[in-house]
């Protein structure tokens, strides 16, 4: 129901390269979005100017409407543009002796990770990035740790004394620390740290200190010191353009303090410590937006899909939650950070097409025309097919509507750059080329995603499929058809679905620790409660640092829900699961064999039942606490069922529409004046400004209450 | 009744067709042969009524086995799998011949493909019967493996109870059980120390391993732990790619899944064909790989006297592009195989090769057994790469392998040069390994096996337009990785005291190789150890392309009773970090003057004793370059020296740089003084310089009076022994009498081997696939 002067309760923020998104939600679920420029200098002023454009759509002002706000999220991608652009903060680092060129260095993979398939045995092709912290700014003490955490060659501090004072005489703005094995035992790396503080006490140096172990204690260096590394250089200068975000909306009269979305799924205080996890942060809120639908459904297995315009994402949500990747990779270096566990594959709407000139196959991608569209935009510049053409030719898209009419496209031009560079070359119409490069991307992307679920064990039919991001309707049902999903969903606001999940996101912190907790299969009493033990006070550790930080942002101890989880292998293993603990409290054996009863059952169901080895016994790799706290949420619409039959003033006429080899006539409607319960079946395409949805023969839809399209086969 | 049934003996007609699979197969090869076509498929019938559906099977197919090795791997215990992606899936048609294959080490396209022909005809169909649900098992580097440790799971795939295919997956195991530890051991000459040797084994039933087969396997081996979990990794990705395949038979219908199985073939073939027509020029290339075999040395412990000889083996390449874009590799001339474990069979060559050429030539997904059939082999019998003998030993087959394809891969570069690919050159990238070996009691008590893949980031070989990469690739893994010292010190008893890029190891030239890096490694937490070395020592086997220097040539450095847990103790001086001038000897400086320190030229050792505190320095050697060094930019230089990839002496001696150095350290180069200590420096090589005619006729009076090392002789002899064609061309070169010739008999070393071969082909019920021109 709409109610005239419902109060605006959530405002989402997607500050991306170009465009800065403002996504306002009201009590009564109505939403509006706002677009303005990325202003990279002031990000507060591209937000506020964003924020304008929005509220006008409701007639009202920001100084009237902040003061209302209760939550606010931030995503953006400045932090890693800096980080990409190497605009960062000159960082000193101190490691081991011996091993001062380890970080410089880099892995080797790093030289071809975001690289296609293809690229990566292309050898020639292959580079590395400049290090974030040059050779001039690393020393090394003297220090061993061994593997199992004893001390083999211990510190001397002199030499910490002596690189501090040569770092800062290098001019370096803030100190890292990050020495091998100091996730095992952190006595060496702490004492460095507190050496070289006092130090720079001593110099009257004003510069942080960054110990690997007080952010990142996870084994794997090259990640570790990679993230502690980011924090210093990244995610300080960010902290600085957040301030300034957050003194604008305190200028202009709002009482919420900002949060920002970070890698785990959840958003946390940007004076919260480790800010390096929101390096990424768009993608991510698509996921959690899916989560909280779901929720709202009562579906609690879903396929996220996210169609952009040079890749697609896809995200599982099982049992209701979300996988995290714990080692990640980033911006072409490895890191540690718990990472919402999505996969891309490098194609999208806006790929381009080409025959490979030595098969004579159809090579889509990996690079996109972006924002410039395709061949028919004539403005664009461009001279190769991207599959915007095709689109566009096929009747799939209005040439005169696209971005609500911004600019005009040219359907005979794409004809022709089509026929010369595919469809002759292949010997097929133009419409059939068009159609066949269509069929192809949505193949290529329905294998993906059916991959991606039966990777983890389990079926389509299980899952929902929710499908979003800007060109994410004109896919739906190609890549969706035959995968025998339980239910296809498009929300109507899809094309600002990232700014609407980071909005839906908890306030939640998590904090990870390693932990080498081997118990054998048939283990003894004894040993399993010594393992309980360990596991348990990791836990408490990671908790405290958990409730600390709600702290700083006023919220008591008991205002916050605390949820425990481990990794763990089967012995020798080097790949971990992440499980959600079935106990909140380990102590006594029957809890152990409780955490490893998850384990199991998760294990067979992801590589089959034959590669259990029980036998190995059992290895716990990782303690992990997250920790959330109540937040206000965006309400979802509840609109009145308005029947099934569309109002007369959605439809818009007609248009000729190519598919499966023949011309049909596709009915338009205008998606903003469909109501609740509208049933259309196609073939029949429905239109707003930012997105097309598409519902081609064989297929219909249903808007429901809340505006979410259900898309099905007709058999 | 306890005899064989009917179709256990007789005819098992499991391609519904009335013939044996040999039979089919046979039918296959001839109008491959007849037609110059695949299959004699001309025309792609498939793929030209139905280009889409055509790339939509294809990309059903290919997505479906990455994905799969992606989630295999995860089972995984071994590093050398799961951090180093030593895995891969191919998938086959009925005859054994390659459809598609995942990512991966691709060498196994043909090495799993010559296991199922070998299966097919040797009619085990009959016996032991290929039925659904079966399992088979192979490492036999007599037909066609690598080296043992690279065992192959084998899953036919049935339709409707007629076979239409197989599915194989391959992983690199850390321990064979060979006479010693490691994947890739030293120790032995002969097959009869490679280890555990599985012959296309049926070790499986109704998708369930056989228990005598699990527990023969694992305690035939060091590693039972990671070589279970292997074998599951295998079984599970075997059985996803099984499944795939069924799926796409239920939803595009079988007809149309066979005709693609043949017809990517086709296109495989036609595919590199364009390739080669479009990058290369036609013509023929010659070139020559070499790589020495130090086995006289008193560190080679091995059990037979006779092969206790310095040698050096030889690859001399003739790649001749024809116009159609196919192209013939002849190695006539190379020498023959040895006691040693460095030998190769045909398939490996063959198949091998394709691991390095989808880097460069072919950087595509849609790669097959079709690039096979675009290629003409001649891989002389008797030779190091197609034994005639079946007591040779392949355990470590990659060293020469590789090294041989080294020679390709200039060759290739030259012809991109030619065409103005500048982009592409690789003046021969990097082989350049040690590779960290050993075992014993480890950290946790238990019986060890480790394979150090630090190997995998050689440095790869400077480009024509930019340097070489650092610690980056190997020439058999374009995705190389060093991996995190924290996961390799789980794996192995050995603490790190330095990992460093090693400075000077890059090849010289206008753009430099990529350097390698080194470890230097302390024993550490182990009860009973043993290593050894396995490198490149005194010779080189990338060479640099058009005036670049090759890589650093390799050494060793040991030390036992270092004193080092005292020194440690004391806070006294210990050694961390680089070798930075091996020159220097600067480790020896931070340990005992009464240690035991081996520091010399002799990269191949067998198993030894290492105490903990002991050390070991393990190090890769870089890449080769491009072009004349004095056409360096001298900002490169300063560059290189100040992040010590260079040392200062070497920028004067081979770059001519005139560098000086301020009092924080910092290097710079006068660019102006550089440039005139070149015009000098070419004036002082054209100083050095003889005509050619003349340098030949010195070098034709040392060859006639054999004024050369019995290594080189040895190699020589054993070239021209097998090959009259290559004596003649090189004595008609040289212009020798025709008197001359050099024998294994006057060389006084030791040719147990030289004069009586015995083939597997002659054993009782053997058939074994040749295709290889011989």
């Amino acid at each position: 129901m709409t109610i005239e002067n419902s109060s605006v309760q959530v405002l989402g923020i997607d500050a991306g390269g170009t465009m800065t998104d403002t996504f306002f939600v009201r009590a009564d679920g109505r939403f509006v979005v706002g677009k303005a420029q990325s202003n990279p200098e002031d990000e507060s002023l591209a937000i506020y100017n964003s924020s304008v454009d929005a509220l006008a759509h409701w007639g009202r002002e920001v100084d009237d409407v902040y003061p209302e706000l209760v939550t606010c999220v931030y995503s953006g991608t400045a932090m890693l543009n800096r980080v990409l652009q190497r605009k960062g903060l000159d960082v000193g680092l101190i490691c081991n002796k011996g091993f001062e060129q380890v970080h410089s260095m880099g892995r080797a993979l790093q030289s071809y990770l975001g690289y296609a398939l293809e690229d990566r045995i292309h050898l020639n092709t292959h580079r590395y990035d400049a290090p974030l912290v040059p050779i001039s700014r690393t020393r090394g003490v003297t220090e061993r740790t061994d593997v199992q955490g004893k001390i083999v060659i211990p510190l001397r501090v002199e030499e910490v004394r002596q690189a501090t004072r040569e770092l800062v005489e290098a001019g370096s703005k803030a100190i890292v620390i990050c020495l091998l094995q100091s996730h095992k035992n952190e006595d060496s790396e702490k004492l460095a740290r507190d050496a070289c503080k006092e130090e720079l006490k001593k110099l009257g140096a004003d510069i942080p200190v960054f110990a690997s172990v007080d952010y990142y204690p996870q084994r794997k260096e090259s990640h570790r010191m990679n993230t502690t590394i980011l924090e210093a250089y990244g995610a300080e200068p960010s902290r600085a353009t957040l301030k300034l975000v957050s003194d604008r909306f305190k200028k202009h009269g709002a009482k919420f303090d900002l949060r920002v979305m970070a890698t785990h799924g959840g958003t946390i205080s940007w004076k919260a410590k480790e800010l390096a996890r929101t390096i990424v942060s768009g993608p991510i809120g698509g996921v959690i937006g899916s989560k909280m639908l779901g929720e709202a459904l009562g579906d609690e297995n879903i396929a996220c899909s996210d169609i952009g315009g040079t890749s697609f994402d896809v995200a599982l949500i099982t049992k209701g939650s979300f996988a995290i990747k714990s080692d990640p990779d980033m911006a072409r270096l490895v890191l540690s950070l718990p990472l919402v566990a999505m996969d891309s594959v490098g194609a999208g709407a806006g790929s381009f097409v080409r025959i490979d000139p030595y098969s004579k196959s159809i090579k889509l991608g990996p690079d996109s025309a972006g924002y410039r569209v395709g061949t028919c935009w004539p403005e664009s510049g461009l001279e190769t097919v991207s599959v915007s053409d095709c689109h566009v030719v096929l009747g799939y898209l209005n040439p005169n509507n696209f971005l609500g009419g911004l600019i005009k496209l040219d359907v005979q031009r794409a004809r022709d750059h089509i026929k010369a560079q595919i469809a002759d070359p292949l010997g097929l119409s133009v419409e059939d080329a068009a159609a066949g490069v269509i069929e192809l991307l949505d193949l290529t992307l329905s294998e993906y995603l059916r991959a991606n679920i039966s990777a983890r064990g389990y079926n389509p039919t299980e899952f929902t499929c929710f499908s979003y991001g800007g060109a994410g309707p004109v896919h739906t049902y190609g890549y969706t058809a035959g995968v025998g999903f339980k239910d296809v969903v498009v929300p109507a606001w899809a094309a600002g679905f990232s700014a609407f999940g980071c909005a839906c996101a908890d306030f939640e912190y998590r904090y990870d620790k390693s932990v080498d907790l081997a118990v054998p299969q048939h283990g003894t009493d004894a040993a399993k409660i010594a393992a309980c033990k360990v596991l348990q006070e990791a836990w408490a550790e990671l908790a405290s640092k958990v409730v600390e930080e709600f702290i700083i942002n006023g919220y008591k101890a008991e205002d916050v829900l605390l949820i425990p989880g481990y990794k763990m292998q089967y012995t020798g293993q080097l790949n971990d699961l992440e499980i959600i603990s079935p106990i909140t409290n380990a102590a006594t054996a029957a809890d152990w064999d409780k955490i490893v009863e998850a384990f199991e059952t998760t294990y067979g169901r992801v590589y089959a039942n034959s590669a259990r080895s029980p036998e190995l016994g059992n290895s716990a790799t990782g303690a992990i606490m997250r920790g959330t706290v109540v937040t206000q949420k965006p309400v979802l619409p509840e609109d009145p069922d308005g029947g099934p039959t569309p109002p007369a003033e959605a439809f818009l006429g007609t248009r000729p529409f190519y598919r499966h080899k023949k011309w049909v006539d596709a009915k338009l409607y205008k998606m903003e004046l469909l109501k609740a319960g509208n049933h259309i079946v196609g073939p029949a395409i429905i239109e707003s400004d930012a997105t097309t949805f598409v519902v081609p023969n064989g297929f219909e839809t249903t808007v429901d209450k809340h505006r979410l399209f259900h898309l099905k086969e007709v058999k | 009744m306890n005899m064989l049934s009917n179709t256990e003996t007789g005819f098992a007609d499991l391609l519904k067709n009335g013939q044996t699979l040999s039979q089919f197969r046979g039918d296959v090869i001839e109008r491959t042969n007849t037609t110059g076509y695949y299959n004699g498929l001309e025309k792609l019938e498939l793929r030209e009524r139905d280009p889409i559906g055509y790339e939509k099977l294809f990309s059903k197919l290919r997505g479906g086995l990455v994905h799969a090795r992606e989630t295999a791997k995860k089972i995984a215990a071994s590093p050398i799998v799961e951090q180093e992606g030593e895995l891969c899936f191919t998938l086959y048609n009925a005859i054994g011949d390659c459809v598609l294959t995942s990512t991966g080490i691709i060498i196994h396209v043909g090495t799993m493909g010559a296991a199922i022909k070998y299966m097919i005809e040797n009619n085990w169909e009959a016996n032991p019967g290929i039925a659904p649900g079966d399992m088979f098992t192979n490492n036999d580097c007599a037909i066609g493996n690598v080296h043992p440790c690279d065992i192959a799971t084998i899953v036919p795939i049935f339709h409707e109870g007629r076979l239409i295919g197989w599915v194989g997956g391959v992983t690199h195991v850390i321990d064979t059980g060979a006479v010693t530890p490691g994947s890739m051991s030293t120790g032995q000459t002969s097959r009869f120390g490679d280890g555990y040797m599985i012959t296309c084994r049926k070790t499986g039933v109704n998708d369930t391993p056989l228990r005598d087969w699990l527990h023969e396997s694992q305690r035939s081996v060091r590693t039972p732990k990671y070589w279970i979990l292997d074998e599951k990794t295998r079984i599970a990705g075997c059985h996803m790619i099984r499944e795939l395949v069924e799926e796409v038979i239920a939803a595009d219908g079988i007809e149309s899944y066979e005709k693609f199985c043949y017809e990517v073939i086709e296109e495989g073939r036609r595919g590199l064909m364009m390739r080669i027509k479009d990058m290369t020029i036609p013509g023929v290339y010659r070139k020559v790989a070499f790589v020495d075999v130090p086995y006289a040395h008193e560190d080679i412990g091995v059990s037979s006297k006779f092969a206790k000889l310095d040698s050096i083996m030889h690859s001399p390449c003739k790649m001749t592009i024809k116009q159609d874009g196919k192209w013939r590799l002849d190695f006539e001339g190379a020498s023959r195989w040895g006691w040693h474990t460095f030998n190769a069979h045909q398939v490996a060559f063959t198949s091998g090769m394709w691991v390095m050429m989808c880097q460069t030539l072919v950087p595509t997904q849609r790669i097959n057994d079709g690039a096979y059939f675009a290629t003409e082999f001649r891989l002389p019998k008797g030779t190091w790469c197609n034994p005639d003998d079946r007591r040779t030993g392949h355990a470590y087959a990659w060293h020469f392998l590789v090294s041989g394809w080294s020679a390709l891969w200039r060759g290739l570069s030259q012809a991109y040069f030619s065409r103005g690919y500048l982009e592409e050159v690789n003046a021969g990238n990097a082989n350049t390994s040690n590779w960290l070996q050993g075992g014993g009691i480890n950290q946790d008590g238990e019986i060890h096996a480790v394979n150090s893949f630090e190997a995998s980031s050689c440095g790869t070989g400077a480009c024509a337009v930019k340097d070489g990469l650092n610690h980056a690739a190997a020439i058999w893994n374009p995705e190389g990785d060093m991996g995190d010292i924290e996961i390799w010190e789980m794996a192995e008893p050995l603490l790190y005291l330095g990992r460093n890029v090693k400075a000077n190891s890059g090849g010289y030239g206008k753009y430099r190789g990529g350097c390698g890096f080194e470890t230097l490694r302390m024993v550490w937490n182990s009860q009973d150890w043993s290593m050894f070395f396995m490198g490149n020592g005194y010779m080189n086997s990338d060479w640099g392309l058009m005036g670049g220097y090759p890589s650093a040539t390799g050494y060793r450095f040991e030390a036992h009773n270092t004193g080092l847990e005292r020194r440690i103790a004391n806070g006294e001086a210990i050694p961390l970090g680089a070798d930075l001038d091996p020159g220097l000897h600067t480790y020896e400086q931070s340990i005992d003057a009464t240690s035991l320190v081996k520091r010399d030229k002799q990269c191949m050792t067998t198993e030894d004793c290492y105490a903990n505190h002991d050390l070991y320095l393990n190090y890769l050697r870089g890449g080769p370059g491009f072009g004349d060094p004095l056409d360096r930019d001298v900002k490169s230089i300063e560059k290189d020296l100040n992040e010590l990839f260079l040392l200062p002496e070497f920028a004067a001696k081979v770059y001519a740089a005139v560098v000086t150095q301020n009092a924080k350290g910092v290097y710079t180069v006068d660019a102006a003084k550089t440039a005139a200590r070149r015009a000098e420096f070419r004036k002082e090589r054209i100083a050095r310089s003889v005509p050619t005619r003349e340098w030949m006729k010195e070098e034709r009076a040392r060859i006639i009076s054999k004024h050369a090392s019995t290594p080189v002789q040895h190699m020589f002899a054993t070239s021209f022994a097998l090959s009259e064609v290559f004596k003649n061309e090189f004595k008609t070169f040289w212009n020798l009498p025709a008197d001359w010739d050099v024998l294994e008999t006057e060389l006084g070393v030791p040719s147990y081997g030289s004069k009586f071969r015995m083939d597997l082909s002659l054993m009782p019920d053997v058939r074994t696939i040749v295709q290889v021109e011989e």
